[in-house]
């Protein structure tokens, strides 16, 4: 026993340095940025000023604090892996909660008194986490002193763990001019924001939608990749930094896949290519991005450089290469070996550069540069080049990105295509339902309840009842999602989610998820009976359409599927969404057609990856007939006639992503340790 | 029907003993003469792998239901009486000779399918034979003592089971001699030295890489149609590269010759590669080397280990279940220590200085002495993103490593030099994962401070000028290219490779190898056959390319592509035989025709039809080959 207290106390010790600390961890120690943000953004400071206040305030604030933020964000990164597909799941759990940040941890307070009492709102997020069994039969009162300690070790190692992610608040432009302020981890990647801002702004989510991170000092811009980061580009910015971060659609974004041929093909005419067939692009995306490596397009051409913080442009003949970028040296001819290297991938981005005929008397003004991400101001070490014309970079700058992101790009791609489709149904529920508000667990998180694990606290939650009428209880009607993970709509969840009911988060889990908790499911809010029908004969679908139901026929396109039909036929006029023609009858109001037109539907057709497969088709024959699913959808279209075919290649995982930076993979195997310090605990106690 | 009298020899009795002659009528079937030959020689053996091969009309007479009427033979008919299956030299895509049994009447096309199946290849249809280019005869004496692998004894029956002994396939497991033969096979082999690889054949040109592909044989006619004798040697290499489910699991022996295939060509210039791709595949033999090397030991080792590697855990559980020792832990290491420091300014000649360095988390402080290093350090560089180099000369007992440390304003240039190897080691391998954001902590640590030591050892026992070689030493200029030889000297390359295999010392065996074949397919040039043509009205000679999803046509003049078409656009593709001219139709009525120079149009027609056929695999999901399409694709007239 003496043991554990003096490590507990021990414990305590690192908490109190820690938390003495704190407020210069939550940053790189030597990059000024964030307290630069803090001067430039007015918000970015947020965090950081919140922490340096708890420091004034007693430990069990700040445990509270910890703890419920870990929970929320846990729980959310949970979810989040669990699927990739719907956004539903609110980024802003974190966000919210610290927000008006130096009030939130005083609203934690009530919930925690001392030391002692804190340990209860952890209690229940330790029920989400393997632990050993709680209590065995004769709980002396020593084992539940033991116990007690135990829970404050892993309570303590918890906010260890939590102590060391760092977070931002970063303001992000919005194309009208207007701005969003948002709290990012560094656990968050730019899909996780973007999704945040998908469901922040209606916007009508298409991929194109990109967060661009952009330098008045060096005049560039630059779209972050889906995978990266949130925090790492905006951790290199100086601390009298004006870089902004815009929420725009960038056609560029995810050009090479909507039409692979004008980057691989491109020494064809553009306008002959155009009309190439869908069929075509997909045997092009096959062949570089399926097989066991990546091809990048054989780009090859004249550019301008500008390199060692020289002042002229002068030009060579640059090849792209998987390994970097090269040119030809005066004299020599273009086989490989006579190649020289201007530079590899590793270590830098590539970057447009705006108005550069002005600024360094460029030859066009189609210039692009490849620099370290942390160099934020004219250097010697920036590589300047410059195009003949636009399409021309956009040829390098894509290139590059294939050269450096590799099989992450089309991973990326491949994300964004299924978010897309299921975040357009949703909106479009949410802006035919504009006075719903956004079922978000933040109300949660303020009133305290966010240590409980998401299912439990949902129904619970009282916190909402200011937002939230709370809804009438036809509870039974929810069925499960269909539990088919291969396919990309989710989107019934969140259709739920906004449209009718506050989401359960794991309800969201697209891929694996258990069956949710019927019963837990706050029931949907009152339907508007102009809009909707409720089929009579419909009410009690019976429960077993969890098992029951035949994996639905999800539309491989990815638009709101007919999934959720489970559910009371939602949509009416108001909805135009396919959703109805799922199993339960609809309101046969007719419109049969699951894609109603005048509807921006999310995937432009290039963008699709899978076969088209006729779900309008089957979803018309399935409607009228009731509650039956409809009938599976045809085949898809038999292989083309041998001769003419591309080579399958095998699908190959793509590279890992890049590592995660230490404090983040300090966290699960804190997580690890924290398990193995149970155990060691328990084996110190039974002998005893 | 009359009797006449047949005359067939009988390879076995020797090439002096006359032709054994039976008495027939011509309504008696094959099977029949084939029995009366056996009966009259009156030896006891099993004849069944034996068959009846007609000199004049250089065919097999495999039909054994048919009678020598419909066959057409005739009193004057020159039979042979032969084995189906005899004994060839297989040059392997690793370089090592191996002599196997196997079908000189079957089509190669199934002759490559008998012996992947007893290798243990899986999708053999990539692979195909071809003549070997034939060494200067004085070379070959000196090289005649080479080790040839025998596997005549395995019969090639057995092979089609595939079940697993010991890591193995099951009649590889039958002898040592056997096990050594698999172990070849599924192994990569050490790297040549650098003096045998400058005496091999470089191609020198692009019409010097149009000479190898002349000599594919033809897959659907057999060996024997194509005056191979028995011993003869025939190299086994991957014809068509498109890779279908490349597998680690499954696919060991498939991955590691198509490695050593990729591996000599690059070695040999076939490929063409820049200076950096070169280093870094440089990097990689040198570390599947190595690890090929530690993998056979504790291969070999097996399950003896087992316990003690039990034990090992063990102990380190009992060890983690001590939880104070777990918080000491906690505390990440760190590295204290005198180190010289240079900051290289411009115009200034500032020499280094010795600072008081501590490395903590992904960040070196340093201080005037260590007496200070409670205070405020002169500079804190983070290394995380930085670019790590190093910067040695082992002779010269010069441990320096390069880091180039971004800041808003650039990169900063800075040099640490360490006193001895071992510091380096451990500061070079803090600096390596740090600029990736690891710190010490990780478990990579070690690994990395031990690989980088043993590089280190290597280098001291090659001094440049003595090229002994030994099993543990890798000379470096083995690793690059003659060319490269020639630019460089080993102690210039050796940083180089040095800091390429930075980046890939953590790689496990198998994925190295996957890296080595991704790169090698990311070359421009990868995968892409090359023969001499001359097009329909013009009269001078041009190449044209093969790759698995196109051709390109190559001006020589120019020495680049100058067109490229796509299969998925090809129409249709005809062979005239009689002037044995390829013709193609593409989309949008493109119609080009080319007669080859110097190679049969048959291996051109082979090679875009093989690869068509190659593209339609797993489309049915089944795993059974389409052989007939295969010959209907690329079979021509004569065929079948």
């Amino acid at each position: 026993m003496d043991d554990i207290d003096a490590m507990f106390s021990e414990m305590l010790g690192e908490m109190d340095l820690l938390t003495q600390s704190l407020g210069v961890e939550t940053l790189p120690p030597e990059s000024p940025p964030s307290t630069a943000m803090e001067t430039n953004f007015g918000s970015v400071g947020f965090t950081d000023a919140s922490l340096h206040e708890l420091e004034d305030n007693d430990l069990d604030a700040l445990m509270a604090d910890l703890v419920a933020d870990l929970n929320a964000t846990e729980e959310k990164m949970a979810s989040e892996r669990g699927m990739s597909k719907s956004s539903t799941l609110p980024t802003p759990t974190v966000n919210d909660f610290s927000f008006p940040s130096p009030t939130a941890a005083p609203a934690f307070t009530p919930t925690s008194t001392s030391t002692s009492t804190s340990t209860s709102p952890v209690e229940p997020a330790a029920s989400t986490s393997p632990l050993p069994p709680p209590q065995n039969s004769k709980p002396s009162k020593e084992e539940i002193e033991a116990q007690l300690k135990a829970d404050k070790i892993k309570l303590a190692l918890e906010k260890l763990k939590e102590a060391k992610v760092k977070k931002l608040v970063v303001r992000v432009e919005m194309s009208n001019g207007s701005s969003k302020t948002l709290m990012v981890d560094e656990r968050q990647t730019v899909r996780d924001v973007l999704d945040n801002l998908f469901e922040k702004t209606h916007c009508d989510c298409n991929i194109d939608w990109c967060l661009c991170e952009t330098s008045p000092d060096l005049q560039t811009e630059r779209g972050l990749e889906d995978h990266e980061h949130m925090v790492e580009p905006l951790s290199a910015w100086t601390r009298d930094s004006e870089n902004k971060v815009l929420f725009q659609q960038r056609e560029d974004k995810y050009a090479i896949f909507k039409d692979p041929q004008n980057f691989y093909i491109w020494k064809k005419d553009r306008n002959t290519l155009k009309d190439m067939k869908e069929k075509e692009k997909e045997m092009l995306l096959e062949e570089n991005f399926c097989g066991t490596s990546i091809i990048v397009p054989d780009l090859e051409g004249l550019l301008h450089l500008k390199e060692d913080g020289k002042r002229s442009w002068k030009p060579r003949y640059f090849l792209l290469r998987a390994s970097g970028m090269y040119f030809v040296p005066k004299g020599k001819t273009k086989t490989s070996r006579d190649l020289v290297c201007l530079v590899q991938f590793d270590n830098v981005n590539v970057y447009h550069g705006k108005d550069y005929k002005n600024k360094y008397k460029a030859p066009t003004d189609h210039c692009f540069l490849l620099k370290h991400p942390q160099i934020q101001k004219e250097s010697q070490y920036i590589k300047y080049l410059c195009c003949d014309d636009e399409w021309t970079m956009t040829l390098w700058v894509t290139g590059i990105r294939i050269a450096k992101y590799g099989m992450t790009l089309y991973e990326n791609y491949k994300t964004a295509v299924k978010k897309t489709s299921s975040s357009a149904s949703w909106t479009d529920i949410v802006t035919s339902n504009a006075s719903t508000p956004s079922p978000t667990p933040k109300a949660k998180a303020a009133n305290g309840h966010a240590p409980k694990p998401a299912q439990e606290s949902a129904p619970t939650a009282p916190s909402n009842q200011s937002a939230f009428p709370p809804p009438p209880p036809p509870v039974g009607i929810l069925p499960p999602p269909p539990p088919d993970p291969g396919l990309p709509p989710p989107p019934p969840a969140s259709m739920l989610a906004k449209g009718s009911l506050p989401p359960p988060p794991p309800f969201s889990m697209g891929g694996s998820f258990p069956p949710p908790p019927m019963d837990d499911l706050p029931p949907p809010p009152p339907l508007d009976d102009d809009e909707v029908e409720m089929p009579p004969d419909f009410m009690p679908p019976p429960p077993p359409p969890v098992m029951g139901f035949p994996t639905p026929p999800l539309p491989a396109r990815g638009f709101p599927s007919p999934t959720s039909g489970g559910r009371p036929p939602p949509p009416a006029r108001g909805f135009p969404s396919p959703t109805p023609g799922g199993r339960p009858p609809p309101p046969a109001r007719g419109f049969p057609s699951p894609t109603p037109g005048g509807r921006p539907l999310p995937p432009s057709p290039s963008g699709r990856i899978l076969p088209p497969q006729p779900s309008p088709v089957s979803l018309a024959t399935g409607s009228p007939e009731g509650s039956l699913p409809p009938p599976p959808p045809p085949p898809p279209p038999p292989p083309p006639p041998a001769v003419m075919a591309p080579s399958p290649m095998v699908r190959k995982a793509g590279p890992p992503p890049p590592k995660r930076t230490t404090p983040v993979s300090a966290a699960p195997s804190g997580g690890d340790f924290m398990n193995e310090l149970m155990v060691a605990m328990q084996k110190k106690r039974t002998p005893q | 029907m009359a009797a006449w009298d047949l005359s067939v020899t009988v390879e076995d009795l020797g090439p002096d003993a006359p032709p054994v002659t039976i008495s027939v009528t011509s309504d008696l079937h094959i099977g029949g003469v084939i029995l009366k030959i056996v009966e009259q020689i009156q030896v006891k053996r099993d004849w069944s792998d034996y068959a009846m091969w007609w000199e004049q009309k250089q065919r097999w007479l495999l039909r054994t239901g048919w009678t020598l009427d419909k066959c057409g033979v005739q009193a004057d008919a020159k039979l042979i009486f032969s084995a189906q299956h005899k004994p060839v030299l297989l040059g392997l895509p690793n370089g090592v000779t191996l002599r196997m049994r196997a079908s000189f009447s079957a089509p190669v096309f199934r002759t490559v399918m008998e012996i992947g199946k007893v290798l243990n290849f899986r999708h053999p249809e990539e692979l195909s034979l071809l003549r070997p280019v034939e060494e200067k005869k004085k070379k070959k004496d000196k090289k005649s003592e080479e080790e040839i692998y025998d596997i005549t004894d395995i019969p090639l029956t057995s092979a089609s089971v595939q079940c697993l002994y010991n890591g193995m396939p099951a009649h590889f497991a039958d002898s040592p001699k056997t096990e050594a033969v698999y172990k070849m096979l599924s192994v990569s082999q050490p790297s040549p030295a650098p003096e045998t690889l400058a005496k091999l054949y470089r191609p020198a040109s692009i019409v010097d890489k149009t000479h190898i592909h002349t000599r594919w044989l033809d897959s659907s006619r057999s060996l024997k149609h194509q005056g191979i004798q028995e011993n003869d040697k025939l190299w086994l290499r991957f014809k068509y590269f498109s890779l279908y489910d490349l597998d680690p699991r499954y696919d060991v022996v498939r991955l590691i010759q198509l490695y050593e295939q990729a591996r000599w060509a690059i070695l040999l210039e076939d490929i063409d590669c820049t200076e950096e791709e070169m280093m870094l595949f440089g990097a990689l033999q040198y570390h599947i080397g190595k690890e090929s090397q530690s993998d056979v030991q504790a291969l070999t080792s097996g399950l003896e280990d087992l316990d003690s590697a039990l034990q090992c855990l063990e102990v380190k559980m009992g060890g983690e279940s001590s939880a104070t020792e777990m918080l000491e832990n906690m505390a990440a290491p760190e590295l204290n220590e005198y180190l010289k420091i240079l900051r290289p300014r411009r115009l200034t000649l500032k020499g280094y200085k010795q600072y008081w360095c501590s490395f903590k988390d992904t960040s070196i402080s340093y201080f005037k002495s260590q007496e200070e290093s409670l205070g405020e350090p002169i500079q804190q560089l983070n290394i995380k993103g930085s670019e790590v180099a190093p910067d040695i000369n082992v002779a010269g007992q010069k441990f320096c490593i390069k880091l180039l440390v971004p800041a808003p304003e650039g990169m900063n240039e800075v040099y640490l030099r360490c006193e001895n190897e071992k510091q380096y080691a451990h500061w070079m391998a803090a600096c390596k994962l740090a600029s990736k954001g690891l710190t010490m902590a990780d478990s990579s640590f070690d690994n990395e401070v031990q690989s980088i030591q043993t590089f280190l050892s290597m280098q001291r026992t090659n001094p440049g000028a003595q090229m002994t070689q030994s099993d543990d030493n890798i000379n470096t200029l083995s690793l690059v290219s003659p060319r490269y030889h020639k630019k460089f000297k080993a102690k210039q390359v050796t940083p180089r490779i040095l800091e390429a295999y930075q980046n890939v010392a953590q790689l496990p065996l198998m994925t190295a190898i996957l890296r080595f074949l991704q790169i090698w397919q990311g070359l421009p040039d990868f995968g892409i056959s090359y023969f001499m043509v001359r097009f329909k009205g013009s009269r001078k000679d041009e190449v044209i390319g093969v790759a698995n999803n196109r051709l390109i046509r190559v001006d020589l003049g120019v020495g680049d592509a100058v067109k490229t078409w796509r299969y998925n656009t090809m129409r249709q593709w005809n062979v005239n035989w009689d002037i044995r001219q390829v013709a193609i139709e593409f989309d949008g009525h493109i119609n080009i025709a080319f007669s080859c120079v110097d190679a049969d149009c048959k291996i051109v027609h082979e090679y875009i039809g093989g690869y068509i056929f190659m593209s339609t695999r797993g489309r049915d999901q089944s795993d059974t080959l389409n052989v007939e399409l295969f010959h209907k694709l690329t079979g021509g007239h004569e065929a079948l």
